[in-house]
């Protein structure tokens, strides 16, 4: 029966085609750039491990300061913005869903609206609140410096404006697994005397596990490639403080100067291998927990 | 029923608070759009403009050449929705394949595939734009629309969804002798309704804010999506001076997402079951 | 239902693809980065062009990311733009990487397209080894806005007097000043921190054509910069000074030329323009840059269009008042000579020789990477977020790396030796 044998590409060969042209075919190119030495107009050169020698090993160079730097800054960002944009979202759909609560779409809403308005208006809002002259946060705290020039304060504003644009989201992710969960096991936990605590631990996380799982993943995901939060709101000061990888990568490649843009792959590749180490072990749960 | 009573009051103060947090940012935004340059710099921090003005909205409503405002709003309904619609077919029928089809290497195939997009794209706009300009659509709305329906990311989810369903559902459709299009159509997809509507919603808004990708494939300022039209707004060093304008732009662009949000919200409680396909 | 909604997204398709087409062969591409109200200004000038009903009429193209997109275009061969507006300081890295046509057909067609008719800075930034590469449109660059409501309160306009601020001259108001005033701003303090180095006498290019960006007179520099951090005068780090100086809380903004229009919105800002400060009277400048009309070498542009965007660029040459309104400071003499031009605060600017002369483009090569750590690492020093040896051994590292990462000549010569 050849006509079951190829089946398979009815359903997975239109995106198998859309793959091959609009991922695979740039990725390829994207990794051979990272042999090169490439301005972006000329023909790439072939330097072979040159950009990874001296992105990794070369203590000299400034190229391995950014890298280091960057993933530092970046490892900071997703360590911290990962659990809050979990958390806090999770919290809140717990509150909407509590049972006596009403108004639930009115609260999901105002959660919800802040992350459809562009970053760059967002940062503007953001800015003005933090400006030390107008805003309200210095008078409200009574702080004298800028906040964006005095760490950890960078960091504080840019997770600020990372929870206040990125809660939606999960938040409604969240809600809706959390009203779906059978009321049945509520009840009967109540039976047995369990608290509101104990009924959230025991039966809401284990029943929200794959939405839970998911979420963390593609947050994750999008964590590692953040860099309009910190451009916007610190420029990635002070002292490159908050100056993350993306960044780097992004200056190299289209900056003022003449493009470098072989290191600049370079350091994309391995920002993608660690994305990918990370993503695997993510998955890895995932998939253990969903079989 | 006292701790009840506790909890519902504690679950008030909190959302009342994260509310409050939330929208105060959000009220700061729509007042800046109607004040003056003069009142933004000049009085401290208020939360409603001393002079309510609408100048800024007049004057970018009036530049309909530089900054065709409703232009780039529609722009973006259209590509937004078309992107989603056909993300909604090709990771339904993608995902159909990835965990219902039995054929040598799948599982490799598709880990392969997804680690390979895990890289990110920040060198490869040279080649995408150049197969984007071989394919002739530099200027249109396909070049935003095809590109983002390569992705894994959704696929992913959908497969998972899938793995959940019974495979026995399958099963005694095709003793009735259905083919793997019909299984897929009749008993697949209704389904995978609430992670489609997930995936849907996500793709829609990743769409709708994508700004790095739209400023490289257009130059026809009437032809752009909305983001990629508000960086026009900024100043040749790149900052947003006229700031009432800059708020009145963003806060245009973001009604037509809030109307369908708020529209679709009702919907997504009951839609959105994520649990339901994973056996325990 | 679904059938209407099918027939709604296929009419939408079908609309879509009939607005790619239309692109006509007679028509001069124009792209510039002008966004914001310059775009604005720009498109004036040419749909103004198009009115004379020329056989080339333009089409002004505005990207937010200009290079960016040059690049793709040049790479994939095919929508490279007839003409574009670029930055001087690209100039010597477009004509290394052979990116650019000379304007010896342009220049031919409108024999007015000559040095004598624009401000020689601006000319000049457009030759490199004795070709013209480009014809200018503006200079732009740093400028001093003084707010004289503040200098009257604390008694020092005179200050004012020979036209230039001294550093000292600041000085005499440590300590002086309310709370929450300041005598200055941080505002493009890379630009100043590299007109300081002209006024220093320091140069950014060594002998032999390597960067010098650790050198004693950067040093000077960064040491009179902190000086007047350190005695308070400047606005505290992290600020938006730009918008204190708006609010009427600073005396000096040290931004462009083109923000003359933005403080103009300020109804109660009663400001006027001078020179960047100085170290002493006699010696001054401001560093600028230039919008330079340039063509990308493209196989597509025939003769007959180049002959068409002189044409235009003639027209431009004539007409630029409009540009003015910008903020800008014009290129063509004819406009800058022009009694209309001295209502506009720029005319500053270029009202003698002094002036004009005090306008300075860096032309080096590599100037853009030092000028990426110059940004990167002034504001930093000059607020004592970190020490002045540190700064400028890493500023020299940041360039040298980067100038060594471009340098793909040496590499090839040294592959042909081997």
């Amino acid at each position: 029966m050849n006509r079951t044998k190829y089946t398979q590409w009815f359903f997975i060969g239109p995106h198998m085609l859309l793959f091959l042209v609009f991922i695979l075919v740039p990725s390829i190119y994207g990794v051979y750039a990272s042999f090169t030495r490439w301005n972006l107009v000329s023909s790439p050169q072939w330097v072979g491990l040159d950009n990874y020698k001296t992105i990794l090993f070369n203590q000299d160079s400034s190229f391995y300061h950014e890298f280091f730097n960057g993933l530092k800054n970046t490892l900071i960002f997703v360590g911290i913005s990962v659990p809050l944009m979990v958390i806090i979202p999770l919290l809140i759909a717990v509150a909407i869903e509590h049972k006596d609560v009403k108004f639930k779409n009115f609260f999901q809403s105002i959660v919800y609206i802040p992350g459809l308005i562009s970053i760059s208006a967002a940062a503007l809002i953001w800015s003005l609140i933090f400006n030390t002259q107008l805003g309200i946060v210095s008078n409200l705290f009574g702080s004298e410096f800028a906040w964006s020039a005095t760490q950890p304060y960078a960091w504080i504003i840019i997770f600020v404006i990372t929870v206040w644009g990125g809660t939606g989201g999960n938040m409604i992710i969240y809600r809706a697994s959390i009203s779906n969960v059978s009321k049945d096991l509520y009840e009967s936990a109540e039976i047995d005397g369990a608290g509101p605590i104990q009924k959230f631990f025991h039966i809401t996380l284990p029943s929200i596990r794959f939405p839970l799982i998911y979420t963390v993943v593609m947050t994750t995901a999008g964590a590692f490639n953040v860099f309009g939060q910190p451009l916007m709101m610190t420029d990635g000061g002070p002292r490159e403080s908050t100056t993350v990888l993306m960044m780097y990568i992004r200056n190299l490649a289209f900056s003022h100067g003449e493009s470098i843009a072989g290191i600049a792959s370079a350091m994309a590749v391995l920002l993608g291998m660690i994305i990918l180490v990370i993503s695997a072990c993510q998955y890895y749960v995932m998939n253990r927990n969903a079989a | 029923m006292k701790t009840a009573k506790v909890s519902k009051y504690l679950a008030y103060l909190f959302l009342i608070t994260v509310s409050a947090i939330w929208i105060i940012p959000m009220i700061f935004g729509i007042a800046t759009s109607f004040r003056s340059q003069a009142e933004v710099v000049n009085v401290g921090f208020r939360l409603l403009p001393v002079n309510w003005i609408v100048d800024n909205y007049m004057a970018i409503l009036d530049n309909t050449s530089t900054a065709p405002i409703l232009r780039w709003i529609w722009n973006s309904i259209f590509i937004a929705t078309t992107h989603t619609l056909l993300v909604i077919v090709v990771i339904s029928i993608t995902g159909y394949g990835y965990s219902r089809m039995n054929f040598k290497g799948r599982d490799v195939l598709f880990f392969t595939l997804l680690g390979i997009s895990f890289f990110p794209n920040v060198v490869n706009i040279i080649p995408s734009y150049r197969i984007i300009d071989i394919l002739g659509w530099v200027n249109t709305p396909w070049a935003m629309i095809v590109p983002g329906l390569a992705g894994m990311g959704n696929i992913f989810l959908v497969r998972q969804f899938m793995k959940g369903i019974p495979i026995e559902l399958d099963e005694s459709a095709r003793v009735d002798g259905a083919s793997n299009f019909r299984i897929y159509f009749s008993v697949i997809l209704p389904l995978i309704k609430p992670v489609l509507i997930v995936a849907g919603l996500f793709s829609f808004i990743g769409s709708w804010n994508d700004f790095l990708w739209p400023v490289i494939v257009y130059t026809d300022v009437q032809k752009m999506p909305v983001t990629a039209g508000l960086l026009l707004l900024q100043d040749i060093y790149g900052n947003y001076r006229l700031i009432g304008q800059l708020m009145g732009s963003a806060i245009l662009a973001i009604i037509p997402t809030m109307l369908l949000f708020l529209f679709a919200q009702k919907y997504f409680v009951s839609a959105i079951n994520l649990n339901s396909g994973i056996k325990g | 239902m679904k059938k209407r909604v099918g027939i709604f997204l296929g009419s939408l398709v079908v609309l879509f693809l009939l607005a790619g087409c239309g692109d006509d062969e007679n028509v001069i591409q124009f792209w510039t980065p002008l966004t914001g109200e310059d775009g604005a200004y720009m498109d004036q000038l040419v749909s103004d062009y198009n009115d004379t009903d020329p056989e080339f009429p333009v089409n002004h193209v505005i990207t937010s990311d200009m290079y960016t997109q040059i690049y793709t275009v040049l790479n994939s061969g095919s929508g490279i733009p007839d003409l574009t507006l670029i930055h001087a300081d690209r100039v010597p890295s477009f004509v290394k990487n052979n990116l650019l046509v000379s304007m010896d057909t342009v220049m031919e067609t409108q024999p007015e397209l000559k040095a004598d008719n624009y401000i020689a800075e601006a000319w000049n930034a457009g030759i490199v080894d004795d070709v013209q590469y480009t014809i200018p449109l503006d200079i732009h660059g740093s400028a001093m806005y003084y707010n004289k409501d503040l200098l009257e309160k604390y008694g020092v306009t005179h200050w004012l007097d020979d036209d230039v601020v001294t550093f000292d001259e600041m000085l005499e108001l440590e300590g002086k000043l309310d709370e929450g005033q300041y005598v200055l701003n941080d505002a493009l303090i890379g630009w100043v921190a590299l007109a300081q180095l002209q006024n220093f006498g320091g140069d950014i290019e060594g002998a032999n054509g390597e960067p010098t960006v650790n050198t004693p007179e950067m040093r000077q520099v960064i040491e009179a910069l902190r000086e007047l951090n350190e005695a308070g005068l400047m606005t505290p780090y992290g600020e938006d000074g730009y918008l204190m100086f708006q609010s009427g809380d600073v005396i000096f903004s040290t931004d462009g030329t083109w923000s003359s229009t933005a403080h103009a919105e300020v109804e109660s800002l009663n400001f006027g323009v001078t020179n960047i400060y100085s170290p002493s009277a006699d010696v001054f400048h401001n560093r600028s840059s230039a919008h330079l009309f340039s063509m990308l070498k493209s196989e597509e542009r025939t003769d007959e269009k180049e002959q068409g965007i002189a044409d235009f660029l003639e027209f431009i040459r004539q007409n630029s008042i409009e540009w003015a309104k910008a903020g800008q400071i014009v290129a063509s003499r004819d406009i800058i000579e022009s009694p209309d031009y001295d209502q506009f605060i720029q005319s500053f600017f270029t009202r003698d020789e002094k002036q004009e002369a005090s306008l300075y483009i860096y032309t080096y090569e590599h100037y853009p990477y030092v000028a990426e750590a110059v940004d990167n690492y002034i504001p930093d020093v000059v607020h004592g977020e970190i020490e002045i040896d540190d700064a400028l051994n890493e500023m020299q590292r940041f360039v040298d790396d980067r100038v060594a990462e471009g340098d793909t000549e040496l590499e090839e010569a040294a592959e042909a030796v081997e």
